[in-house]
């Protein structure tokens, strides 16, 4: 029963909700610091662009394995000594065997898959983990981990009145907040929420701004 | 030095992955009889284009094992590829870090700080922060043009935007103004110490 009913407002109230904080966010508070930002800043933030090490070493030293073993016996071959086994069962099997042999058709196939996600790793930024944020001064390049932002975020939403336990989740564009609230009505809870959690998104200082979603329900009855 | 590495790293892996993918591409075309279902017309040299070919003849692999040539090039070859790979490698495992700055006091002497000095500075004052549990910094850049790569441990309770600010303007601006240079540029990375949830109130 009082299941239900902290379940009700929130299916009613969620695209409201979702509203207001967009609203306040996007024209009253935020927006005096976008436009300052946008003037100060001048130019956009980039993300962080990882340097690729560990595919690079994984791969370097696979290439480097295999053409070091290869040149050994080459060069072994050409000081009269007999070619590995491994290299005459190669040289059989690649002048015998049919492009349409399952083996064959097989490691195309991985080498595709491969070489797709080498191109993948080639391009993207990655570091998805790591927010930009908005440059503090002309020299200075910061970044906030995901997690680092869902912390704080969580410890603003532990501040407020009436919230029992808060999860967040916070994605590359979106914070969502998971609150249980175990006294006060639940619109005042979420109105409080969003207010707090909105000051806490600002004060992040990111370079995107995240939108927020708070979701506030009742614990459950044991 | 750092971008560099990133962009050899990215040119060689994309260049790595075009090959892999050209190469098994081709493969799964000719092996699948792609060609003769869709009616392509495939250029004359193309390798393989019918199911029923193999990767590599015995032909093709011997063309030229008889020409006097040959093996050193297979060999020079090989060997170039082999030092590139080990400079590749190693690349990746070498930590770049500035052993000293260049510090122009003005008068036409010059004078070297000891990087890991002003790292243990920078640290120290970066720490001291409110808001900031612990603090890694290291100097990378060249002696005359230093930068700053940090990473900052944030405490419960604390206010990021802030602590980039405060570090810019105290623990940087110090190390800027006491090292003499123009500009120190600082890459900082903020992370998170997990804690369990708790009131302050």
């Amino acid at each position: 029963m009082s299941d239900e009913d902290a379940q009700l407002p929130d299916t009613r109230r969620l695209p409201t909700l979702d509203k207001t904080p967009g609203e306040a966010d996007g024209t009253t508070p935020s927006a005096p610091d976008s436009p300052s930002t946008d003037t100060a800043g001048h130019h956009r933030v980039r993300r962080f662009w990882s340097a690729r090490r560990v595919p690079a070493a994984l791969v370097a030293l696979l290439l480097l394995a295999a053409a070091g073993l290869l040149l050994y016996d080459v060069a072994a071959v050409r000081a009269d000594r007999p070619a590995m086994a491994w290299r005459r069962r190669l040289a059989r099997e690649l002048a015998t065997r049919h492009l349409d042999n399952p083996w064959v058709l097989g490691a195309a196939a991985v080498a595709v898959v491969l070489g797709i996600w080498l191109i993948v790793l080639a391009v993207t930024p990655g570091l998805r983990q790591v927010l930009p944020m908005r440059p503090a001064a002309p020299d200075i390049r910061a970044g906030l981990d995901r997690a680092a932002a869902a912390l704080v975020l969580r410890d603003r939403a532990m501040e407020v009145a009436g919230v029992q336990s808060v999860r967040m989740a916070v994605s590359r564009r979106k914070a969502k907040a998971h609150c249980v609230s175990h006294f006060r009505e639940l619109d005042e809870v979420r109105a409080d929420l969003d207010t707090s959690l909105g000051e806490g998104l600002r004060q992040l200082g990111l370079a995107h701004k995240l939108r927020l979603t708070v979701d506030v329900r009742r614990p459950k009855k044991r | 030095m750092r971008r560099v590495r990133g962009t050899v790293n990215r040119v060689l892996l994309g260049l790595i992955g075009v090959v892999l993918f050209g190469v098994g591409g081709m493969v799964l075309l000719g092996g699948l009889g792609l060609p003769a279902k869709w009616h392509l017309a495939l250029p004359a040299g193309w390798p393989w284009s019918r199911p029923d070919e193999v990767l590599l003849p015995t032909r093709q692999r011997t063309r030229w094992t008889d020409q006097g040539w040959w093996w050193p090039v297979v060999i020079a070859a090989l060997a170039v590829f082999v030092l590139l790979m080990l400079w590749w490698l190693l690349t990746q495992l070498r930590r770049h870090r500035l052993n000293e700055i260049l510090v122009d006091s003005g008068d036409g002497e010059g004078a070297l700080l000891r990087g890991r000095a002003l790292e243990a500075a920078l640290a120290a004052e970066s720490e001291a922060l409110d808001g900031v549990d612990g603090a890694g910094v290291v100097l990378t850049g060249r002696r005359s043009e230093p930068q700053v790569r940090a990473v900052l441990a944030l405490a419960p309770h604390a206010d990021p935007g802030t602590v980039v600010r405060r570090l810019s303007d105290e623990a940087v601006a110090h190390a800027r103004r006491s090292a003499g240079l123009d500009r120190l540029p600082a890459d900082v990375r903020l992370r998170a110490v997990k804690h369990r949830p708790e009131r302050v109130s």
